[in-house]
């Protein structure tokens, strides 16, 4: 059930089950519905052979890059020689995206179980949850959630009674976009300015505090459970499209729909099914106009490449963009397309870390120039002078924040040049204030 | 060995080398703007960024490792195309408006040269669609001052202030276009402990942060220096190499040399290396000889027609007894009677700083100025007829710490030579005597065992006893905070909670002077738990046994009571110690000016000895030498008991063979180790002709006003100076000299590193370089000096010192040579001592000390104990520093360290007038509360001539090494008055 909606038909309902049932929450309401049973499982097998399942799966990172798990799990040194860390990624701060959250608002014991399994599989006693600090309420259930897990310990020096210790910590985020970057993440739990690292060393040689670290985001992390649960020839199966992207996955679809939410669809399900379907299409008498399928850092469709999209990782990029988050921003064709990419743009100016110089002068540098343009103020050369910033900006820095700012720019002067030129020519109507 | 093509041109890398370091080994050149050596790679800048074959990106070939085969082109179109970016992004916020002018762009700084070279316009500020970046800047400091309009936030100044110096006063605030360079927390580097070390204005590739005084007299344009020489800088015996910028005949600017591996700061300097070299262009210089006005030439000779008795070397000022107890000039009459706290700040102001260390118009009433010719005929035959009148043992030199290896030779040489005396000596007296006393007993040696970098290098446990290094080395106490950042055990054995201390992973905080308990204890504990080298012991010591024996009895519990450390620090700290693997052992000035400095150094090198800590990359023995070349002036046998190189004057041989290539008769020569400083210079002594160069004895020697009445009495005094000096106020006759940038020389740093600093600039006047003095001087007495050049004498110092022979000023440049250097093609020694020490049968002896009282201890009378010592911004008898504008700004006034307590206590708070008193003299001095001092402890630095720390100090010698006890002094400390004026 994709909370708070009723689940559609066309739903597989797996990370989402519990989502709306408060009984899921507590530590006895998750054994009742099949919890930790995934966990028990792993703590009896060799940790390489946790990896091999998830390896075999299929499954890949939920946070936007789509790294295989398993083969990502498998970089970790074999012997632990110094301490190895987890990290969850629940700093979940891409616009449009806000499926973690609501994971660890219902089924905080499946995160908890995820984390454990990993850790066993990589060889962790530590496990930092980094999340998002604006999410007070998620905050407090999860740390209600770890406290019982070691009072009936799940967690501690006798996980599972397994006489091995598993433990983990919350950490709060502090406002800042950048620190979901996993070595910016990293930076920030040891107390330093999230910066985004240079890599290599990666985290898997030298991550938090200098150990071998594994990340990898919430979803990615609860999803390890089914491939437990139910084997990773039952997980791949999961695959309408390219089988190469497996299981279940959540968008978070907001914007210009009826029906806004988290929907749970499986690999491959077609995005203008989403918009139409699921989330009951556009308001009356609108159109669709545009959609941005991977949260606000992945290049922006227009309604044909939307209406033929595939949602997986090779489907998104057939059609020029990414998957992404899964963070789905639908437009219909009531919207200022530049200024919305204007206030993409802000965002990005204003979460760069401002290390890399074009990330940190591109960011501002585009904005100035987008806000001047809706003002009225433009000329055509601004379009080829943005055109060449986005250039400047993609592919040459620490992370990829600056290309993400890039993209919608790229994407958007490419699909919606008209809208662009309006304002500049004068047929639009100047925006009075910017807000 | 990945083998690479860069350009099409193969190159061999070293493994885990970077594209960047492949390529500028292969001398291809590529930009870097946030890479800077030494510094940790981030990779934030991306104008190093190269194709290589087969990446979709380009990489930043700072930051990228290279692999076998890879193919990179670093002028690729689209590496270029990215560079331009980057130049023209930055740009947006930078003001270039002087580089648009037509292609006649002049670059003024790293960065603009860039934007110069890939030919990016700027756009002018006025049309920016960017502001100028912002940040802290600084007003008003006197030596680091920001420009932040010019920063490009490459941080390299953040990355250099945290991860060189250790501090982190620097950071990047904000992020996003507001990201910006900010100074501690609010701006205020003195609270965010800022050192001014300028390391920030080393790096800066933009001139974003800069110094203020090259500025102010060259605007925004780059100094266009006429030369840049390389110099070694006169402060301390870390011995930093410096490069001075000459312009207009004056230094411009100091810079430090960064590539050279093997200096010993790395490119980095302190605050007195990089901004305290403006002295040399203070109005105070001497550039004419000074005779005393009473005498006069009759008949081919000069006869004395002054006043006699007391009045003979009296002049309208007043002695520094009275100067100390406070009858200053110039008190603003408001003030009269106040307490300095009930006054204005203005006035308080005022009324600190009204007699600031320059030389006052009165000081040179006494004397008139002469020819050179003059002034050494007087010296000559004066120093000619006391020796006749008086014999050998009448004539006495204080050579000196800030000279040359070659001019203190050249001086040794005169008065050995030519007037048969041992009474030779210069301030080693008052550093570290004991330590070499010690040395020579136990190892039969007088310097550091190993290298300042093998700290940072290679040892696991850095034990400190006894040395602020941090302010007083800098350089090698920040060396020393790297070491303790990447893992290295900290124990710092200190009255005093000195930054070290604070950062000590153990601190063994002892009652002054008390430290033979505690090092005896700690050798105790190690034996009772078997952590003793036992093999060392067995194979490369003697007399273990009686060690053994003495240290039974002090047990921690024992050592606790007597120095107020918990036991279980001592315990904690010894076991750490024994452990090692590598112990690194520091000790100063805190160990050997005591009255029993002898003895606690030898309980120290029992522990060593015991433990087997030396002899290793990584366990060395270091005592570190205070002056620039306290180490090269004893080397050169500027003490008593010795010829150069520690050929013992007692030895017939040795003085035949230096009588033998000095020219003169042995049997002139004395075969007596002659009197020390201390001996010297009190009542008693049979010294009456003196020659001293460069020192200041009154100011930094104990109980000043019995040195001051004795330098009143003697008969003939000669003083070789940059400044009149409160000493050279008594002088017959003062010669002006060079200073170290106006000559050219050889110095020996703490590491036994010889280094060549080369003449930069002319002397002002008729200033001479003291070789050229000596020479001069040498040749008129009648004893041959040959030498044209410094080079000259170092060619006749490697003949008769057996270390140094393979010396010459060609091998010197670069990083110097470590000796012992014992031929041509010896490329110096980094650490002695790994098989056998250079005593008869190769072994080390040891010997059984006990704990003795420290001397002066308080009552009731006097409830405290002054500890006395260096500060940062100062140096020694202040003579340098308080006429260096920067660092005389810092710290311009006298002040105590006061326990907050105590001074609550006593009704004193921070910048009140204070009056100390020992059974001595009393000083009136301003007050700091600070906690670095423990309760009943206060400190105060000696290089304030208004405040004289060695009024009060007590004249009573350490017996082996005639030491004074300058770290333990009883006294009483009380509000003061502001002294009424005439
Ligand atoms: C600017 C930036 C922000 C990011 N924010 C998040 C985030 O909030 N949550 C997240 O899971 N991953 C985020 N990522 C992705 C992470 O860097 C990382 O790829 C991910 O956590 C890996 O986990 P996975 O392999 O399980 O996807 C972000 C990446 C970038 C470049
Ligand atoms: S791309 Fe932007 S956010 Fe990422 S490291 Fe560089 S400056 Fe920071
Ligand atoms: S002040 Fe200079 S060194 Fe520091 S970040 Fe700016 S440009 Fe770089
Ligand atoms: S020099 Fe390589 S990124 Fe700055």
């Amino acid at each position: 059930m994709g909370y708070p909606h009723e689940p559609h038909p066309k739903e597989t309902l797996i990370l989402s089950k519990h989502f709306g049932d408060a009984g899921a929450r507590s530590y006895d309401g998750w054994v009742k519905c099949g919890g930790y049973q995934a966990l028990k499982r792993a703590l009896a097998m060799d940790p390489a052979d946790v990896i091999e399942i998830v390896k075999e799966s299929g499954l890949r990172g939920r946070g936007g890059a789509g790294f295989p798990t398993g083969l990502k799990w498998s970089f970790m040194p074999k012997e632990r020689r110094k301490p190895h860390y987890l990290c969850c990624n629940a700093d979940e701060s891409e616009p449009g995206t806000f499926k973690d959250r609501e994971i660890m608002r219902w089924t905080p014991h499946a995160l908890i179980e995820g984390c454990a399994i990993a850790q066993h599989a990589i060889q962790a006693e530590v496990c930092y949850i980094y999340i998002r600090g604006e999410f007070t309420e998620p905050i407090a259930i999860m740390q209600a959630a770890l406290d019982e897990a070691y009072r009936e310990g799940v967690l501690g020096g006798n996980a599972m009674g397994t006489n091995r210790r598993i433990d983990m910590y919350i950490h709060r985020g502090a406002g800042a976009y950048i620190c979901g970057e996993e070595t910016a993440l990293m930076n920030s739990i040891e107390g330093r300015r999230g910066n985004p690292r240079i890599r290599p060393p990666f985290p898997a040689q030298q991550g938090v505090f200098g150990m071998p670290t594994t990340i990898n985001n919430v979803e990615t992390l609860v999803s390890v459970l089914p491939v437990l649960n139910e084997g990773a020839e039952w997980y791949k199966d999961l695959s309408l499209g390219n089988p190469k992207s497996t299981g279940t996955k959540l968008f978070s679809v907001c914007g210009h729909v009826r029906k806004p939410g988290n929907y749970e669809v499986t690999m491959g399900f077609p995005l203008g099914e989403l918009v139409n379907d699921l989330c009951g299409g556009m308001r009356d008498g609108r159109t669709l106009k545009a959609c941005i399928p991977g949260g606000s850092s992945v290049p922006i469709l227009n309604r044909e490449e939307t209406e033929a999209c595939l949602l997986d990782y090779e489907g998104c990029v057939e059609q020029g963009t990414m998957l992404g988050s899964g963070g789905v921003i639908v437009f219909d064709d009531s919207a200022d397309m530049v200024y919305q990419i204007m206030r993409l743009a802000r965002f990005y100016a204003h979460e760069s870390c401002a290390q890399c110089t074009q990330c940190r002068e591109g960011t501002a540098w585009t904005v100035r120039i987008l806000e001047r343009i809706l003002r009225g103020e433009g000329e055509m050369k601004d379009l080829d002078l943005l055109l060449d910033l986005s250039e400047q900006m993609t592919g040459k820095t620490i992370c990829v924040l600056s290309d993400s700012c890039a993209a919608p720019i790229v994407s958007g002067i490419k699909k919606f040049r008209d809208e662009f030129e309006a304002y500049i020519t004068g047929a639009k109507q100047p925006v009075a204030a910017l807000t | 060995m990945p083998a690479l093509l860069i350009n099409g041109q193969r190159v061999d890398a070293a493994d885990g080398a970077t594209i960047l370091d492949a390529a500028r080994a292969a001398e291809i050149d590529l930009p870097t703007l946030c890479w800077y050596p030494k510094l940790p790679t981030v990779g934030n800048c991306r104008i190093c960024v190269v194709s290589v074959e087969g990446e979709d990106k380009l990489l930043p070939a700072c930051a990228a490792t290279v692999a076998e085969g890879m193919r990179v082109e670093t002028e690729s179109a689209a590496a270029l195309d990215a560079r331009r970016g980057v130049l023209q992004m930055l740009l947006e916020r930078y003001p270039a408006d002087h580089l648009i002018n037509g292609g006649r762009a002049e670059p003024r700084n790293e960065f603009e040269e860039y934007v110069v070279r890939y030919g990016v316009t700027p756009r002018a500020v006025a049309a920016h669609e960017l502001s100028l970046r912002q940040g802290d800047e600084r007003p008003g400091d006197p030596m680091i001052s920001h420009d932040m309009s010019l920063c490009i936030l490459c941080t390299r100044c953040v990355r250099a202030c945290e991860d060189i110096q250790v501090v982190g006063v620097l950071d990047v605030a904000y992020r996003g276009e507001g990201a910006q360079i900010v100074v501690g927390a609010d701006g205020d580097p003195d609270k965010a402990a800022c050192t001014w070390c300028g390391e920030c204005v080393r790096v800066c590739p933009t001139g974003a942060i800069f110094e203020v005084m090259p500025r102010e007299r060259f605007g925004e344009s780059r100094v266009a220096a006429d030369r840049v020489v390389r110099s070694i800088c006169p402060y301390c015996g870390v011995g930093c190499q410096i490069d001075l910028h000459v312009k207009d005949n004056e230094i411009a600017r100091v810079t430090s040399p960064t590539f050279e591996e093997t200096t010993p700061n790395d490119g980095s300097t302190c605050v007195k290396g990089r901004f305290g070299y403006d002295f040399t262009q203070h109005r105070d210089r001497l550039t004419k000889p000074l005779i005393r006005k009473g005498w006069v030439r009759r008949g081919g000779r000069w006869i004395w027609e002054g006043a006699t008795g007391a009045a003979r070397r009296g002049g309208p000022w007043q002695s520094m007894t009275e100067e100390g107890r406070g009858d200053k000039p110039a008190a603003p009459p408001r003030a009269i009677g106040k307490r300095i706290r009930d006054l204005s700040l203005l006035e308080r102001i005022t009324a600190d700083v009204r007699d600031r260390a320059t030389t006052p118009e009165t000081w040179y009433q006494p004397f008139r100025e002469a020819t050179w010719d003059e002034a050494l005929e007087l010296v000559t035959q004066e120093l000619t007829r006391i020796h006749a009148d008086h014999g050998p043992d009448a004539m006495a030199v204080f050579q000196s710490a800030k000279c040359s290896n070659e001019e203190n030779y050249l001086l040794q040489r005169l008065f050995r030579g030519a007037f048969g005396t041992n009474n030779v000596d210069h301030c080693t007296r008052l550093c570290h005597s004991t330590s070499v006393s010690a040395m020579q007993d136990a190892l039969n040696t007088a310097a550091a065992s190993g290298s300042m970098r093998e700290v940072e290098e290679a040892c696991d446990v850095i034990f400190i006893a006894g040395a602020n290094t941090t302010e007083t080395h800098p350089v090698f106490g920040v060396s020393l905070k790297r070491a303790h950042e990447r893992g290295a055990f900290l124990i710092v054995a200190d009255p005093r909670r000195t930054e070290l201390a604070a950062r000590a992973d153990v601190h063994l905080q002892m009652q002054p002077g008390t430290d033979v308990a505690l090092l005896n204890a700690m050798l105790q504990h190690i034996l009772a738990e078997g952590l003793e080298n036992w093999s060392f012991i067995e194979t490369r010591t003697h007399d273990f046994d009686t060690v053994r024996k003495a240290v039974q009895p002090y047990t921690p519990e024992r050592a606790a009571a007597i120095t107020g450390i918990p036991a279980e620090l001592i315990r904690a700290a010894a076991e750490r110690y024994a452990r090692g693997p590598n112990t690194t052992t520091i000790w100063a000035m805190g160990l050997t000016q005591h009255l029993t400095g002898h003895d606690m150094v030898t309980s120290l090198l029992n522990l060593i000895l015991a433990t087997g800590m030396i002899g290793r990359w990584g366990a060395a023995m270091m005592p570190v030498r205070g002056q620039n070349n306290v180490q090269g002036s004893s080397d050169m046998g500027a003490i008593p008991f010795a010829f150069p190189d520690y050929q013992a004057v007692a030895d017939p041989a040795n003085r035949d063979k230096f009588a033998r290539v000095w020219g003169v008769d042995p049997k002139t020569m004395s075969l007596v180790p002659g009197l020390t400083v201390t001996e010297m210079a009190r009542e008693g002594s049979p010294v009456k002709a003196l020659y001293i160069m460069g020192e200041n004895p009154i100011i930094s020697d104990p109980d000043i006003a019995h040195a001051e009445a004795w330098f009143r009495t003697i008969e003939f005094l000669v003083v070789q100076d940059m400044f009149l000096t409160e000493t050279a106020r008594y002088g017959d006759v003062i010669l002006p000299a060079a200073s170290f940038a106006e000559k050219t020389g050889t110095f020996v740093n703490t590491e036994r590193r010889i280094q060549l600093s080369e003449q930069a600039i002319d002397p002002p006047g008729q200033a001479r370089a003291d070789w050229e003095i000596l020479v001069d001087l040498s040749n008129r007495i009648g004893i041959k000096s040959p030498f044209s050049s410094p080079a000259d004498v170092m060619e006749e110092i490697r003949e008769v010192a057996p270390a140094w022979a393979g010396v010459t000023y060609a091998r010197l440049r670069g990083g110097g040579l470590q000796y012992p250097v014992p031929h041509d093609d010896h490329p110096g020694t980094a650490f002695l001592f790994a098989d056998r020490f250079p005593t008869a049968d190769g072994r080390a002896l040891f010997h059984a000390v006990e704990y003795a009282d420290p001397g002066e201890l308080p009552d009731d009378e006097y409830p405290f104990v002054m500890n006395t010592g260096r500060m940062l911004y100062h140096w020694h008898t202040g003579t340098m520093t308080r006429r260096s504008r920067g660092l005389d700004a810092r710290e311009p006034v006298a002040t105590v360290e006061v326990h907050p307590d105590d001074a609550a206590e006593l009704g004193l708070a921070d910048g009140d007038m204070a009056k100390i008193t020992s059974r001595r003299n009393s000083i009136v001095i301003s007050v700091r509360m600070s906690d670095r001092v423990a309760r009943r402890q206060i400190f105060v630095p000696f290089h304030f001539r208004e405040a004289a720390a060695n009024l009060l100090t007590n004249p009573v010698l350490e017996p082996h090494a005639k030491m004074a006890a300058l770290k333990v002094t009883a006294v009483r400390l009380e509000p003061a008055t502001v002294p009424a004026t005439a």
